[in-house]
């Protein structure tokens, strides 16, 4: 039963913010974490969010993707998530937790799938594009195979064993638009914390000083040192006249020193 | 100018006379033999030879070449490489430490990159910090010998195991980190925040149970600030253990060298080996090079007005297996899609490798690939701007080339 692997499924939905005009949206990749869930198919899908109960109507844009219930844990404005979310998590039990890359809003660090992983002691794998069970062929049952997004658009393939917590990449599948019927009729279920967790308020971002983001200048590449002439040259230059040139080479004495440059350069094996 | 101007032995009458004098009999004798000169005026320049030495042409008009050594006349120094030897930069050693910054590289595939100097110099802000009293050391961190990290401005390196430069092995590099940051007890900790470095930087704070201050933007000894909140409000903090340090935001440096010591710990080596990582079978798959975006393609296979046999082209970019793209002319003449054109009207792109089929180069051209590191063009003129771009230039018919080069692929393919 590969299928097992991946059936029981929890996904941690944020409430993004518009970068432009500033309204409470669903996170970009958030969404497309629940639309990776939704995917999947599983036996148990559960859709959490932690935070103040007022801000639940941002909510239901991820209820009109299909989900019926979306689970919100009540905390009270400015408190850490981290702790109740993993309390939360751990009665659940899920076999896989997907979440967004980083938080649109607040601190945005990307460290909460982290600090979750810790604490469910699960595997951890950034920028995820892919998730699926392993192919027969892998003998090892309870492994998940994934796909990671690399820079540059390149993929990597990755098994893992055991629980595991995800982070979506944003060249992943996107995200269904969101209905407006289901987004009305979808539950969303406040839910106390568990008594034992204690809820602490973040101490780190009151000591923190925010004011607003102005753009900074670009970054020259100055060159320092040499003489007033070697500096003028190398802000004003282009690199030219380094290279090597063949005048009219047969075309293939010419394809050879081409197929040697690009096999120096590593482009070709 | 050159440093070492030509000396030229000028008659000086009056010095020879003196040395001629005799001063011991009544009166002052002259010897008949001149005395050899004995001092040449050092300072005096002789313009006539320097400009002899300078001249690489005579005809149709002389020409001057200013930067050539002028000791050596006639050898033509390679244009464009200063000549004038580079002041030796002076060695600097902090022998002992008052703390450390340790700075965890990330070296993908082994060579040190841009991002990676970028955090050198970040954490060579802390650790000479004027307002913590300085004397801090940087420690790099990363696979490979540090020889290539002492002109970064690294004091000590500590080398990870040559495996991990290939593989995925983010579990054991954060472990290693860990136990590094207990050997040491540095005072903090930068990673680049690329998407491996600031994996394993979350990966360590989580550990840790530290507070992350990711995608640093500006750092003083007292102060570092970040984007937060979607990028609309800046965060300020003085700096913290862990740090991971945004692309493109510290200069690297350079005009310094340090010793990049090597320091031997076993420590991280053994705590990374104990893991038992669970992501494992990391491969890279193959994409679709026309598939990716321009932006972030890394081998550009790229065509121009010169191109007509668009057949070959489309089999050179599948043996290739290059992303294809063109000029301007071949967009707007509908061969390639408008997407996939490369300058100032169209991408710009960042590719390592840009192979130009004849393709002019305007200005609007070479616009879109100033990042380029390597440019090879094949053009039938001599003079086009492409071909003085370029790092390989091929005087040549682009319709003869590009079937010899699939030639060419497939037969060291099949052997
Ligand atoms: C506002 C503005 C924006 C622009 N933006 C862009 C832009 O974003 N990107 C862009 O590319 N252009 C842009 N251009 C156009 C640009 O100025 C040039 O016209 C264009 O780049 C020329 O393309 P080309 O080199 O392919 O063609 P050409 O200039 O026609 O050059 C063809 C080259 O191929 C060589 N050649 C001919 N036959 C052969 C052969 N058989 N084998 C090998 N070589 C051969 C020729 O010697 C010549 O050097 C812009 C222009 C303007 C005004």
């Amino acid at each position: 039963m590969t299928e097992a692997v991946l059936s029981n499924v929890a996904v941690l939905l944020s409430i993004g913010r518009h970068p432009v005009s500033g309204r409470a949206r669903r996170g970009a990749t958030d969404a497309q974490a629940l639309e990776m869930a939704l995917a999947l198919r599983p036996r148990r899908l559960t859709a959490i969010h932690a935070g103040p109960a007022a801000d639940a109507d941002a909510l239901r844009a991820y209820l009109g993707m299909g989900l019926e219930r979306l689970t919100v844990l009540v905390l009270p404005d400015g408190a850490d998530p981290v702790e109740a979310l993993i309390a939360h998590l751990r009665r659940l039990a899920p076999s896989l937790v997907l979440t967004g890359r980083q938080a649109e809003d607040g601190e945005g660090s990307g460290m909460l799938p982290y600090l979750i992983a810790r604490g469910l002691d699960a595997a951890m794998v950034p920028d995820v594009v892919r998730v699926g069970p392993a192919d027969a062929s892998d003998a090892t049952p309870g492994k998940a195979a994934i796909v990671q997004a690399l820079p540059r658009g390149q993929r990597r393939a990755l098994t893992v064993s055991g629980r595991l917590v995800a982070t979506v990449h944003p060249s992943a599948p996107p995200a269904r638009a969101s209905a407006f019927g289901p987004a009305r009729r979808g539950v969303i279920e406040p839910v106390a914390v568990p008594v034992t967790v204690e809820v602490t308020a973040d101490l780190f971002l009151s000591e923190c000083e925010h004011r607003p983001w102005r753009p900074k200048p670009k970054l020259m590449r100055v060159k320092r040192g040499g003489s007033a002439l070697d500096r003028l040259r190398a802000a004003t230059e282009s690199k030219s006249g380094k290279g090597q040139l063949l005048v009219n080479p047969t075309a293939e004495a010419g394809a050879l020193a081409i197929y040697d440059s690009l096999v120096e350069q590593g482009m070709l094996p | 100018m050159s440093n070492s101007p030509i000396i030229r032995r000028r008659v000086d009458p009056r010095a020879e006379r003196a040395a001629r004098t005799v001063l011991t009999g009544p009166r002052p004798r002259l010897l008949r033999q001149p005395v050899a000169p004995t001092t040449i005026n050092e300072r005096r320049r002789d313009p006539r030879a320097l400009r002899t030495a300078a001249l690489v042409q005579h005809l149709p008009r002389p020409r001057y070449d200013w930067t050539r050594d002028a000791a050596s006349p006639g050898t033509a120094a390679p244009a464009g490489v200063a000549v004038t030897a580079a002041p030796a930069i002076p060695l600097r050693v902090i022998a002992e430490p008052a703390y450390l910054v340790l700075a965890m590289l990330d070296r993908p595939g082994g060579e040190v990159s841009e991002h990676d100097r970028q955090v050198i110099a970040a954490a060579r802000l802390l650790a000479d910090g004027a307002d913590a009293g300085g004397g801090g050391a940087v420690v790099t961190v990363a696979t490979g010998s540090g020889a290539a990290l002492a002109e970064a401005g690294s004091d000590r390196h500590v080398a990870l195991p040559e495996g991990w430069a290939d593989d995925y092995v983010p579990e054991r590099r954060a472990a290693a980190a860990s136990a590094l940051m207990a050997a040491l007890s540095p005072r903090h900790i930068l990673f680049p925040d690329s998407p491996d470095g600031a994996d394993v930087a979350r990966r360590v704070a989580a550990a840790a149970g530290e507070r992350l201050f990711t995608g640093v933007q500006s750092l003083s000894p007292d102060r570092a600030t970040r984007q937060s909140s979607g990028g609309s409000l800046e965060t300020g903090h003085r700096p913290t253990r862990l740090m991971t340090v945004a692309a493109d935001a510290f200069a690297p440096l350079d005009g310094v060298r340090h010793e990049a010591r090597p320091l031997d710990l076993a420590t991280p080596m053994v705590a990374g080996e104990e893991v038992l990582p669970r992501l494992g079978g990391a491969r890279r798959l193959a994409v679709d090079p026309d598939a990716l975006a321009l932006s972030e393609a890394d081998f550009i296979l790229s065509a121009g007005n010169g191109v007509t046999d668009w057949q070959s082209f489309a089999e050179l970019g599948e043996a290739l297996g290059a992303t294809r793209a063109g000029s301007r002319v071949v967009c707007d003449a509908g061969h390639l899609p408008r997407e996939r054109q490369v300058g100032a009207s169209g991408t710009v792109v960042s590719a390592r490798c840009y192979l130009a089929f004849g393709i002019a180069g305007a200005p609007q051209h070479l616009q879109g690939i100033t990042g380029v590191k390597h440019v090879i063009a094949i053009n039938t003129d001599l003079h086009a701007e492409m071909i003085k771009r370029a790092d390989l230039s091929i005087v040549a018919d682009a319709q003869d080339v590009m079937p010899a080069l699939i030639r060419l692929i497939r037969e060291r393919r099949n052997d």
